[in-house]
């Protein structure tokens, strides 16, 4: 059985569908893309994954667990993390505190166990404070450890969004647009880290990305959406050659 | 070399380590210091200083629930007043079957189930629309003191009298010392227990939903849940506050919890800076200290200009409160905490210049 399973899913704003009957599988240790024209719906889709938004018809499912209806935080906890396109971070703190309210749900110390900061709570903290660091190592934020996120360029913000979705432990990471307006350079390290995050985390990614080039590059498949529905999908070579991705891309965007 | 005494001499060797709040030698030093001048300081002050005194130990301790709600957890809260109020109303009912360590915690206990209460709107409306929930709340809670007669309905209640404490008889010349050492213990003590919860999933969660609760939804939180638990908190600082101040002024008045006092509360965690821990200490003393001088210095000013029909003096005191605070929002918006930090800062990095 598939990981996540996306079964017909339809989203409707006030008679304009912003998806219309979506399928979409994903398995697990897969790194799937998700492309098409602004506002073909990609990040409404990743809304309802998340439990943003709710479809108003379809269902879905990760790992035997119904998110059709599910809270953002419940489906969090069945392990499905996401960063955002626009930047959603806690700017009055530290990147390390950013990453460490990932760890919530795992920090599990009684109230008065934390206001003497004592047994548990030093524990729990400590080891928390453990799986951050290697998060920390893992996306090269050392410099930026007890920096104030807010002040910090938007690159590395970026990579904040990313280390602080991947210090839930997912098994499912959702990345939208996770390179946009970056350097090349930029772009190169986010390339290395969302395959190391394949490689060594085991870690199944849904990708969102509008240079075609490195989409075509490390997508094992891709998903072409298109005015909310999903015009094309399979290998990157065969998506890249279908008439009506063409036609998408260059109808809409030229 | 390592140097314990300054941070630039200090590397963290641990996680654990690294979340001490006092980590090196010369602020531990600073903090006993601090706390045995706190200690003796009664020896050198009148009865009339003491009251003084008391009074902004226990308004810190309520901005520091304010501070917990508003700066903390960024829900605006304007019936503060009114948490401290049930607070000190239930100490009213239960302080003659109890002793006052237990009338503390139930006091806070019974005015934290009011403030989840008031929270439950958090779950749904945000901003502005919770704001006025508050406010609401504020209003009920007046109204409904002013039509219970089992509450004098607004009139003096009095508190019991010629209390034995370990064979420690509290009469009219040591009351405000004695009740300077217990608010100071529970100040201490429950500013330590916010910091800690400060490096815990608890207070951590308190700034996610207040900087992006979209954010915080992800990342697993429950924020309404944890709005609710903002304002339970908040309201159970402002509780044991509450009872502490029905025992220092040996009566609950429905004044002393109004409105105008939420009000006040606000100004003074502006004043000393939203949000900081600080800043709940600096705040009330520096109102308080404001108001007490701006009284003295009212009839001075009778004496000298004292046209008929108006009276300079009584304007001077609202006068003065409210420019301090539009010069705070003005020249120093993060409040006096920040000239906190900016001097504790450039100790710590000694010798360094930044
Ligand atoms: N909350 C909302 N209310 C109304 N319409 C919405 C809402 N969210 C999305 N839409 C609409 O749904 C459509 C798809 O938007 P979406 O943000 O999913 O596009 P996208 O593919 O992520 O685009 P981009 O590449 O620009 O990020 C758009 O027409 C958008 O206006
Ligand atoms: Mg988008």
């Amino acid at each position: 059985m598939a990981q996540l399973s996306v079964e017909n899913v339809t989203l409707s704003f006030g008679g304009i569908n912003a998806l219309n009957s979506v399928d979409i599988v994903v398995e697990p240790g897969e790194l799937v893309s998700i492309i098409g024209p602004n506002g073909a719906g990609k990040t409404s889709l990743l809304n309802c994954i998340s439990g943003f938004y709710h479809p108003t018809h379809g269902q879905i499912t990760f790992e035997g667990n119904d998110l059709t209806k599910a809270s953002p935080h419940t489906i969090s906890g069945y392990g499905i993390a996401r960063a955002f396109q626009n930047i959603e971070l806690f700017g009055g703190v530290s990147v390390l505190e950013n990453l460490m309210l990932a760890r919530h749900t795992y920090l599990k110390y009684s109230i008065g166990a934390a206001s003497v900061f004592y047994g548990a709570a030093r524990r729990g903290e400590v080891e928390n404070r453990r799986v951050v660091e290697d998060v920390i190592d893992f996306m090269e934020l050392e410099p930026y450890r007890k920096a104030l996120v807010g002040n910090l360029p938007y690159g590395v913000r970026k990579r904040v969004e990313v280390a602080r979705a991947l210090s839930l432990e997912p098994k499912l990471l959702l990345l939208d647009e996770p390179m946009a307006g970056m350097t090349l350079e930029e772009k190169e390290d986010m390339v290395r880290f969302i395959l190391d995050i394949l490689a060594e985390r085991y870690t199944t990614v849904i990708l969102i990305e509008h240079d075609l080039g490195i989409v075509m590059d490390i997508s094992d498949r891709v998903y072409v959406l298109d005015f909310g529905m999903v015009i094309a999908t399979g290998k990157p070579e065969d998506v890249a050659e279908n008439p009506a991705v063409i036609e998408a891309y260059v109808g809409g965007a030229g | 070399m390592r140097n314990p005494w300054t941070r630039t001499g200090n590397y963290k060797t641990s996680y654990a380590q690294d979340t001490t709040i006092f980590a090196t030698y010369s602020e531990q030093a600073s903090l006993a210091v601090f706390l045995i001048g706190m200690l003796v300081l009664p020896r050198f002050l009148v009865r009339g200083d003491m009251q003084i005194l008391d009074l902004i130990l226990i308004y810190a301790l309520a901005v520091l629930g304010l501070n917990i709600i508003t700066g903390y957890a960024g829900l605006i809260n304007i019936g503060h007043a009114a948490f401290m109020g049930v607070g000190a109303y239930t100490a009213a009912l239960v302080a003659p079957h109890l002793p006052f360590w237990a009338v503390l915690p139930v006091s806070g206990l019974v005015a934290a189930a009011a403030g989840a209460v008031v929270g439950i709107p958090a779950l749904r409306i945000k901003h502005l629309y919770l704001a006025i929930a508050t406010l609401a709340f504020q209003l009920i809670f007046e109204w409904a003191v002013g039509h219970s007669p089992a509450l004098e309905q607004g009139g003096a209640m009095a508190m019991p009298r010629g209390m034995v404490f370990f064979g420690y008889k509290i009469a009219f010349k040591n009351h405000h010392y004695f009740w300077y050492y217990v608010s100071f213990t529970v100040l201490v003590l429950m500013a330590f227990g916010f910091r800690n919860l400060l490096r815990t999933r608890f207070g951590r969660s308190l700034v996610a939903v207040r900087d992006n609760d979209r954010a915080a939804d992800a990342m697993g939180m429950d924020p309404g849940k944890t709005k609710v638990f903002a304002f339970a908190l908040g309201a159970f600082y402002a509780g044991v506050a509450g009872a502490l101040y029905a025992y220092w002024s040996r009566a609950v008045v429905i004044e002393d919890y109004s409105l105008m006092i939420s009000i006040k509360f606000l100004a003074m965690a502006i004043v000393g800076g939203l949000g900081t821990l600080v800043g709940s200490f600096l705040g009330p003393a520096f109102l308080e200290l404001l108001d007490i001088n701006m009284e003295t210095f009212s009839y001075a000013i009778k004496e000298i200009y004292n046209p008929p029909g108006v009276d300079v003096g009584s304007a001077i005191r609202p006068l003065a409160f409210g420019l301090a605070i539009v010069l705070f929002l003005i020249f120093e918006p993060r409040g006096l905490a920040n000239w906190w930090r900016l001097l504790r800062s450039y100790f710590r990095n000694w010798p360094f210049k930044y």
